[in-house]
Formats: structure tokens, sequence, C-alpha cells
């Protein structure tokens, strides 16, 4: 087996090693699509040239202590928090979240011109077999098993009121994903009248607007969400006078904000698009179509508390005592669906509480649900 | 916020003709719907053959027995006296309109306006049904009628089909929320 590339054309065989179910699609969709000659996964260890490894899971320390010490590997990580996780890793080359592809096939060859020297503290467990990459389960496996991990992210809470700059990780451009190009499609068609396509993509995202405001496409959930949080490589995708559709018989249609809902909720994994003011009051104009679109954690307690009065999404979080990024997500979702309104003749910035709604009570730990609470589990359960 | 003592366990459900309240409550309930449906006499036979005219009943069973019952009252005008009186007590008011029928917005209006006092002491929850057969008005347009009545918070208006359980536990899960957004929901 060669360890480096003989011939600089072939691909760089890629092995994913303590990667998630859902970052694992992600990766694999975009390397098939706009890196195919450059980097091919394998889930073999002895064909592999270069390991990616998710350093922020509890088990990635332990999956590189078990790579084989005579399988000189290079080794690329990547953490939501790479600075840290460098002083974990120290021989590693790690990359941030979300993956920057453009940033990876140079981490890559980096990592294979010089293979890491994991350092290997205890032995390898007797018994322990070879190292096979994690089995990838169906989409969304997480959603349910993890309280929404990957789908909003785990970035840590801001203060409560605004004491120094907001750092970028709570923030993401807009046109680095579907979401930008999406939005724009709606936007430009509504104002000129004429139908607009997103072309680029497997499929078209056809934007139509009369007599009601559509989009229309053959994408089915299970790829339309891998590509929503993809980062797309800039011209990816592009505007064009909609062709007509690409196959009638698999086109589904949607409101044009149930769509632009669910692309930005799964764009956003816990952030809020760049130059949004987490501590700027805000109000919920009206529901999303909850029956319709992607329902994220605490969407229908965020909505009923938003719609009542303005308030910051830090507030909001504070009010029903869950983590900001849930509340970042639905805020991103509910810009880009046209359902936030803005207190453009108030105080820009508001002390917390100072102009949310009454909070709820608290959940009283060990006391018999009320009524209501018990008409919702039951309402849960038989979902 | 509301008090949840002195209310009856029930929750009413309330609409226009086929839009559904039967077959949403039977979506939900736990037992084999009550119903009191008869041929219709009047202009809504090109809609359905039958309707209902005192109340549909079905109910939710809770941990430990306890029972929340579902009220669907009468679509048609003519038993509008019974609404208020079926609604005494109430959780809360799920509120279905059929999107096929002609001028639905204003069937919203009436149905608002006739359960006024009530909501304003509960809340309320709407539906839109036939959304399929009738793409207009849109939920926007509902939303637009909602706000020119003024009334905070807006409430929830969810597109629903009444067959599928899952449209309508929304429905009913929005409303609860809208009455206390503190309700943990696991």
């Amino acid at each position: 087996m060669s360890q480096n590339r003989s011939d600089a054309a072939a691909p760089i065989s890629l092995l994913l090693l303590e990667v998630g179910s859902m970052d694992a699609r992600l990766i694999g969709l975009s390397l098939e699509r706009h890196m195919r000659n450059k980097v091919c996964l394998t889930d073999n260890m002895a064909k592999a040239q270069v390991v990616l490894v998710d350093c922020d899971r509890q088990g990635a320390e332990l999956a590189l202590r078990r790579i084989p010490p005579q399988q000189r590997l290079g080794v690329v990580g990547y953490a939501l928090n790479p600075r840290e996780c460098g002083t974990k890793f120290p021989t590693i080359d790690i990359l941030g979240k979300p993956l920057n592809l453009d940033g990876l096939p140079a981490a890559l060859s980096r990592a294979m011109a010089s293979p890491a020297s994991i350092p290997l503290l205890p032995a390898q467990p007797a018994g322990a077999g070879p190292l096979v990459a994690e089995k990838t389960k169906s989409l969304g496996d997480s959603i349910d098993t993890d309280d929404g991990a990957e789908l909003c992210g785990s970035l840590e809470d801001l203060p409560l009121a605004p004491n120094s700059q907001v750092p970028d990780k709570f923030f993401f451009d807009p046109e680095d994903y579907l979401i930008g190009q999406l939005f724009r499609a709606v936007v430009k068609s509504q104002a000129s009248g004429r139908p607009l396509a997103v072309a680029g993509l497997h499929r078209l995202i056809r934007v139509s607007v009369a007599p009601v405001p559509l989009c229309l496409t053959a994408f089915r959930e299970t790829r339309l969400r891998p590509i929503s949080m993809t980062q797309l490589p800039l011209a990816t995708t592009r505007l064009v006078l909609d062709p007509g559709p690409d196959d009638p018989s698999a086109e589904v249609a949607f409101a044009s904000e149930d769509l632009l809902w669910n692309v930005a909720v799964w764009a956003a994994r816990g952030r809020l698009p760049k130059d949004t003011d987490p501590y700027r009051v805000v109000r919920l104009k009206a529901w999303p179509n909850f029956t319709r679109v992607f329902v994220p954690p605490h969407a229908l307690r965020i909505a009923a508390l938003w719609v009542r009065a303005f308030a910051s999404p830090v507030d909001i979080a504070s009010r029903l005592a869950i983590p900001q990024r849930y509340v970042f997500s639905f805020y991103t979702a509910a810009q880009f669906a046209g359902l936030l309104e803005h207190d453009l003749g108030a105080a820009k910035k508001t002390s917390p509480t100072a102009s949310a709604p009454p909070p709820p009570p608290p959940p009283q730990q060990g006391r018999r649900p009320s009524l209501l609470g018990r008409i919702l589990r039951k309402l849960l359960n038989a979902v | 916020m509301r008090s949840e003592q002195a209310v009856h366990n029930k929750i009413i459900f309330s609409g226009t003709v086929g839009a559904g309240k039967s077959t949403a409550i039977a979506a939900l309930s736990d037992i084999v719907p009550v119903a009191t449906e008869a041929l219709i006499s009047d202009g809504a036979t090109t809609l359905k053959k039958t309707t209902t005219v005192a109340m549909d009943y079905g109910v939710l069973l809770l941990d430990g027995g306890e029972k929340v019952m579902l009220y669907g009252t009468p679509g048609q005008e003519r038993f509008s006296f019974m609404w208020e009186i079926l609604a005494e007590g109430g959780i809360g008011l799920i509120l279905l309109i059929n999107n096929a029928m002609p001028d639905p917005l204003n069937h919203l209006e009436h149905y608002l306006t006739a359960f006024d006092g009530f909501i304003a002491k509960t809340a309320v929850a709407i539906g839109v049904t036939h959304m399929d057969r009738s793409n207009s008005p849109t939920l926007i347009d509902y939303r637009a009628k909602l706000r020119v009545r003024r009334r905070l918070p807006p409430p929830a208006v969810f597109r629903v089909d009444a067959r599928e359980r899952d449209d309508v536990a929304m429905v009913v899960r929005a409303l609860l929320y809208t009455l206390n957004p503190g309700l943990i929901d696991a």
C-alpha cells in the first residue's frame, strides 16, 4: 500500500474517524459534488492516506490512539474551537466547524506530507479489532437522541447583557449557504413577477409567484437538508429564469415561506445570520406553519412567547430557560421566512427582560404536571 | 396566563361546515367519537351528505384515567345558539376553516366574533383545511385578516389535514402553548 500519492492526479483517500452521521453525510455529499477528483472517501483503514477526525467527540482521542503505529497516516481534525482543541491534539492540524471545504484539500495535503505522530498513551485494548469507520446511521437519528445537538450545534450562551463584541462563531454568512441564493430568488421573483430558479445543484428549485408564492423542487428532504447545512463553494448555484420542471412527476410544491424556513433552520445550526444583534428586540409577526415546516427543539414555546411582545433572542432564551442556540436557530429561520417584525422606533438595545413578555412559571420539579402539561404529554406520546 | 382551576377538561372544536371537525376529533380521540350526524337539509348539501346537528364528542385519556373531552360544535349556522353553551368552561378553541368554501376569510371573521368572549378568556388556534383543493386564500391572507382584528398575540394558523393526527395534535399543542408558553414539552 502506498501511503503517499505517487501520482499527483490521484485523489486523496480519506477516512472519516469519529465523525457523526450527519457530518459524514454532509462531508460525503460535498466531496462528491465539489472535490471528486481531489478527495475520495474510504472506510478501509488500510487504504486510507489521511483521516479526518471530529475532535469534539468524546471518542476522538481513543480512536486516534487505536490507529496502528506502523500506519503512518496523515491526520486532520476539526472542532468548534480549534485553538482550544489544539492544546489537546498539538500535533494535528485542526480546522474550525462548520468545516470549510475550501480549505480542506490543502490541509489534507499538508497532513499527508507530514503524518502526525499520535501519542500512544495506553496500549490498545486487547481484542480491539481493526478500526472501521463509524457506520452511517439514517439521517436525523441524532436529532431525536441528542436533543438537537447536530441541528442546533453546541455553542455556549452569551451573557444576558452585551458586555463585549460577540465572537464570530455565533454568526454565519447566508451567502455561503443555499439559503442566501434561495432567499435572493424568492425576493427577486416577487419583485419582478418573473419565475426564477436556483440552478447548479442536482435538482432545480423553481420559484413562482402567481397565483401564490411557491417553491417547486424534486429534492427530497433527505437530500435538501444536508445541502442546506453545507457551505457551498462560491458560484455553485446561480439564478436563472425558470426553465420549467426537470422532473415533473417528482416535483413537490412548498409555500415559499415554508421552504425558506426549512433551508434557513438547517443552515443555522444554532447561529445567527451575520450582522444580527442578539440583543436587539424583535417580535414574531405570526406563527410559522408548524404542520408543514421542520420544527426545531423548543420551537412552539419560542413562538408562543415571541408573538406576545418585542424581545431579543437572548431574552427569549432566558425567559424560557433554554440554551440560546435554539432561539438563534429559530430567529434565523423566522428572519428568512419573513416572520420577524423589527421595532424600528424603540431603543435598539434593551437590558434583559426590559421589554420581554412576562416569564412563564418555572418548571416545578417533583410536582405533578399541570392539566395543560398532561394534555401536552399525551399529545407528544401520541404523535 | 389563566388559571387552570374552575375549568372543565374540554377542548372545543368549531368551524365551518365540512372543515373536518368530526374528522379531527376522531383523529385524536381515544374512544370512538360519539357523533350526531344527520342528512343535510340546507344549502350545505354540495359539500357533504351529512353534518353534525348537536355535537361530536371524543375523549383524550390522560395518565391516571383523567379525561379531556373533545367537543365539536355543529357547523351549520342555525345551530349557532349552541356554540357558546358548548364552549362554556372549556380550555380553549380549535377553529377549523374550510378553505374550499366560498369566502373563507369571512367565515373566519364570523367564528372569531361568535366566540369572542370565550377566546378572550382562553385562547384559539386555527387550522385551515382543504388547502389542497383551494390554495387561496393563503396563510398570509389569514394572518392579515387577523391583524386587522388587532388581536394580540396573533393566534397560530396552520395548514391542516384533519385526517392526520399529527396535524390536529400540532394545532392543539399550539393552543396549549398559547395558554402557557412555559409548558415543558417532554
